[in-house]
């Protein structure tokens, strides 16, 4: 019982941080599409491992919603880019939410939430070659942020490309570094 | 004396969807999940291949032949001389069918599914909620390991085929021959036109599956 009140207290949180960004497309509106907006520096926030392990499995439970929603709105945006008749607004939502949480990929990864420590589909090289998944992982950011932009604007071929884009950091940092099977 | 068992059509179409099973297997286990879906719509087209030549195949291909009711399989497990055509037995029937009906069900769910990445879909997967593709993808995941057990099941039969009955299958399959008891039914081929055509309407129904099932305007 307590971890569903916890897990729906995280999910309010975060869906409160997309609406946030949902609501507020504006601020990247006057943004050239395609170009690629500042990124703050995670490389600190990768290094501080969970205090306990209750905090480190709460942490791994989070990052696999986190990554679902991703995934989620991956799909509606693929699926509107594929239609004949692309609902943009829906792309744009999906767009601010993962551009939201695609700067906060590398905070997900703290050392200790492998799994030695847990079920998760993430792999020990993650923490055996760190600055090749933060390489990874600042791909998809800016990927992520591009796409952003350019679905602030209407021109549907850049679109669907910075999607493409995004699509490929996906698998560029899931291939080596995630399993295909809970453990 | 060996008699001509399996025709050309049959044998090309088992070890094709062998060897595309365990690609798909691979490919997916992999990363490769576009080739996954690749060889899912290849196994498609051998499934609708199969079916057709199940109507209008060789007599050791059509269903008509071979699948008995349980009547019949209880006859066959009792006294095995009972069945006298050339082919699957009554109850190998049963295995085929099963494998069959599960390959088509593997194959359903995987046109109607999504990754959960959103990278990747199969062909029909926009005609259903995104909620329903992921349903999809979960119990193509489930059926697998059914698949997986119908083969274990069928590779047995093999086996004791081999050892207890000292009959080889698989060389059978691999050549087309088998030796027969006397007053065997032998196999009677059918035209190569006709699996030419039956393989003809496979790759259209492939072609109209991938496509994403558009309607059909005359």
């Amino acid at each position: 019982m307590r971890n569903a009140l916890l897990a729906a207290t995280v999910a309010a949180v975060m869906l409160a941080g997309c609406q946030q960004a949902a609501d507020n497309p504006a601020a990247n509106a006057d943004t050239p599409t395609g170009q690629v907006l500042p990124i703050r520096d995670n490389a600190a926030v990768l290094v501080r491992a969970p205090a306990t392990k209750a905090a480190a499995l709460k942490l791994m439970h989070d990052r696999h919603e986190s990554m679902e929603q991703i995934g989620k709105a991956m799909k509606v945006a693929g699926r509107e880019l594929k239609a004949s008749a692309p609902n943009l607004a829906a792309v744009r939502a999906s767009a601010a939410t993962i551009a939201s949480l695609a700067p906060k990929v590398p905070s997900w990864f703290p050392p200790g939430t492998g799994p030695d420590v847990g079920k998760t589909m993430a792999k020990p090289e993650i923490w055996q070659k760190p600055a090749d998944f933060a390489a990874r992982t600042k791909s998809f950011q800016q990927a992520a942020l591009a796409f952003n932009a350019a679905a602030q604007g209407t021109d549907l071929t850049t679109i669907k490309a910075k999607f493409g884009d995004m699509a490929k950091t996906c698998k560029g940092c899931h291939d080596p570094y995630r399993t295909e099977h809970k453990k | 004396m060996k008699a001509p068992v399996w025709d050309l059509p049959i044998r090309l179409f088992h070890w094709l969807l062998t060897g595309l099973i365990g690609f798909s297997w691979w490919s997916v286990r992999f990363d490769h999940t576009d080739w996954h879906i690749w060889s899912g719509i290849a196994i498609l087209t051998l499934l609708v291949f199969r079916l057709l030549w199940g109507f209008f195949g060789s007599s050791t291909a059509r269903f008509a032949n071979f699948v008995r009711g349980p009547a019949a399989v209880v006859a066959y497990l009792r006294d095995s001389s009972s069945w006298r055509a050339a082919g699957h037995s009554p109850l190998g029937a049963l295995s085929v069918v099963a494998l069959l009906a599960a390959i088509a069900v593997q194959v359903g769910l995987g046109l109607f599914s999504t990754d959960p990445d959103g990278l990747f879909e199969g062909p029909l997967a926009s005609l259903v909620s995104i909620d329903a593709t992921d349903t999809a993808r979960d119990f193509h995941e489930l059926w697998f390991y059914v698949l997986l057990a119908l083969i274990v099941m069928h590779i047995g039969a093999i086996l004791y085929y081999r050892f207890m009955l000292s009959t080889k299958l698989t060389s059978s399959m691999i050549s087309g021959r088998l030796a027969l008891k006397p007053g065997t039914e032998p196999m009677r081929p059918a035209r190569w036109w006709v699996a030419v055509l039956c393989l003809a309407a496979a790759f259209a129904v492939a072609r109209w599956v991938v496509a994403g099932a558009p309607p059909i305007s005359p």
